[in-house]
């Protein structure tokens, strides 16, 4: 899931402004900003009203399946006719989405979202940084755990100074470190942890 | 007699910490460094502590290089790539810098640029690992240098750390990596650094303790709010909050700890809050003057 948070009216608006008499129209995404309510169709027609309020032309507003994946612009049109109409897209998905609308179409494309983070959903609870995709996949080295995105550092050889008593003291949750200490002495692999992994080919992503 | 002489010859080594200024004005920094001057064996000069902007410590470093200070450069994984690391690391060796300290570094929202990007492109064993690469003449792709480095690489770990598990993996790694010596965070509680040097006793590497002389009761309050892995026990605590001389209450608590730690380490690291004006005092009260 790509976790996303909704940008401040006011940054939106700072766009906006503008070209407040150009038609717009609002674009939601139903699955992970839907699963969020960052960008279902709750939010967007919140968005729509909150706009009309301060006098923008939104001629209307549609909730996409999955705006990161999308047949063609002929298609998206066809099922969704008012995006045609409209001259500006202000897009409640994730980065992907707005993308990818960016360069299917010749509108003007804002993004209402900010996007933050490859997370799980689990149940109703969201868990945020399970994946930093830095294209080289470590995470055989400690049972499927991933210290890369799970540690603001990106340690790879074991926790920073800042872990105490289990704490990352970056952020207000247990440290990445001491689940993987935990999980490694659980499934008897700890002597795995004595590797010392080398730096990251962040070449591999290209 | 450098850094690394010192620690071979076995005697217990006093080092201190100086932060380089935030600006250019390095005048007060050298009365500071006057001050430690034929008193300590090193001086480490911090790596934009805290995450705040600071001069960097491979300038400062080689300012008091030239006024005759051994001194342990600090060097973090937050601010560089591992291209810049290896840069620094040569410009280090260039300007005289004989002895760097590796670390991971604090993290960028605890300082006053909480804005910026968090590099981490190495941990700290990764640097210790290069270090000790291109003392060898090569650097990390295994390209031939022209000139190796000779840098004597140190390792930095919190003795308050627990659990004790991973710490103990950690540091093998660094010593692995190529660490040659510890200095410590900040020893408050001497019974935590003793179960923690009992527990090492097995890894043979010098470990210098880190000292911070309390100075206020408002400041120990601060540290313990707002510095990671600063572990107070509250009986010191209450003697700064009942002193009336809080500075000396706080030299007699630092002097304590040191006696009741130096069995079980070869050195303390003396990290004043602000100046050295007292550091002197303090190593006379625990005779290594």
């Amino acid at each position: 899931m790509i976790v996303t948070r909704s940008k401040p009216i006011e940054e939106i608006m700072d766009q906006i402004d503008p070209i407040m008499d150009r038609k717009i129209c609002v674009i939601g995404c139903s699955l992970c900003a839907g699963k969020l309510k960052t960008g279902g169709e709750p939010e967007v027609k919140n968005m729509i009203s909150q706009l009309r309020d301060k006098r923008a032309n939104v001629i209307d507003g549609v909730v996409l399946k999955h705006a990161c994946s999308i047949e063609s612009w002929e298609s998206l049109i066809k099922e969704q006719p008012v995006i045609s109409d409209a001259e500006v897209l202000l897009v409640m998905s994730c980065g992907i989405g707005v993308s990818l609308l960016g360069r299917l179409c010749d509108k003007i494309v804002i993004p209402a979202l900010d996007t933050v983070s490859l997370g799980a959903a689990l149940n109703d609870e969201i868990l945020l940084e399970m994946c930093s995709m830095c294209g080289q996949c470590t995470t055989g080295f400690f049972s499927g755990l991933c210290p890369k995105s799970g540690c603001p550092k990106s340690q790879l050889n074991g926790p920073c100074g800042g872990s105490n008593d289990g704490e990352c003291e970056v952020r207000d949750r247990k440290c990445i470190w001491t689940m993987i200490y935990e999980a490694m002495e659980a499934k008897n692999m700890l002597s795995m942890l004595n590797e010392t992994l080398p730096p990251t080919e962040y070449n591999r992503r290209l | 007699m450098g850094l690394e002489e010192a620690i071979r010859s076995g005697k217990f080594i006093v080092t201190a910490e100086i932060c380089p200024p935030k600006g250019t004005d390095i005048s007060g920094f050298f009365s500071e460094a006057a001050l430690l001057q034929g008193i300590v064996d090193a001086v480490n000069v911090t790596d934009c502590p805290r995450a705040m902007v600071r001069m960097s410590p491979l300038v400062f470093s080689n300012e008091l290089i030239k006024i005759n200070i051994d001194t342990i450069m600090h060097l973090t994984c937050r601010d560089r790539n591992r291209i810049a690391i290896q840069s620094d690391l040569l410009a280090a060796h260039a300007l005289g810098v004989r002895n760097v300290l590796a670390m991971s570094g604090d993290f960028t929202t605890m300082g006053d640029h909480p804005y910026a990007k968090p590099v981490f492109d190495l941990d700290s064993v990764q640097m210790l690992q290069v270090i000790n690469k291109m003392n060898s003449g090569f650097d990390l792709m295994d390209n031939p240098l022209e000139g190796a480095t000779s840098l004597y690489a140190g390792a930095v770990v919190n003795p308050g750390t627990r659990p004790l598990g991973f710490a103990r993996i950690k540091l093998q790694k660094k010593i692995s990596a190529g660490a040659r010596f510890i200095q410590t965070q900040a020893v408050f509680d001497a019974d935590l650094f003793n179960e923690f040097m009992d527990e090492f006793k097995s890894v043979n590497i010098p470990v210098i303790a880190g000292i911070i002389p309390l100075r206020s009761a408002k400041s120990t309050g601060f540290m313990i709010e707002n510095i990671p892995g600063v572990k107070i026990p509250q009986a010191a605590v209450n003697r700064m909050e009942s002193a009336s001389d809080p500075v000396t209450e706080g030299l007699k608590i630092a002097a304590e700890t040191i006696d009741r730690i130096r069995e079980n380490c070869q050195g303390v690291h003396i990290m004043p809050i602000g100046k050295h004006d007292h550091t002197k005092r303090l190593l006379e009260m625990c005779s290594l003057l």
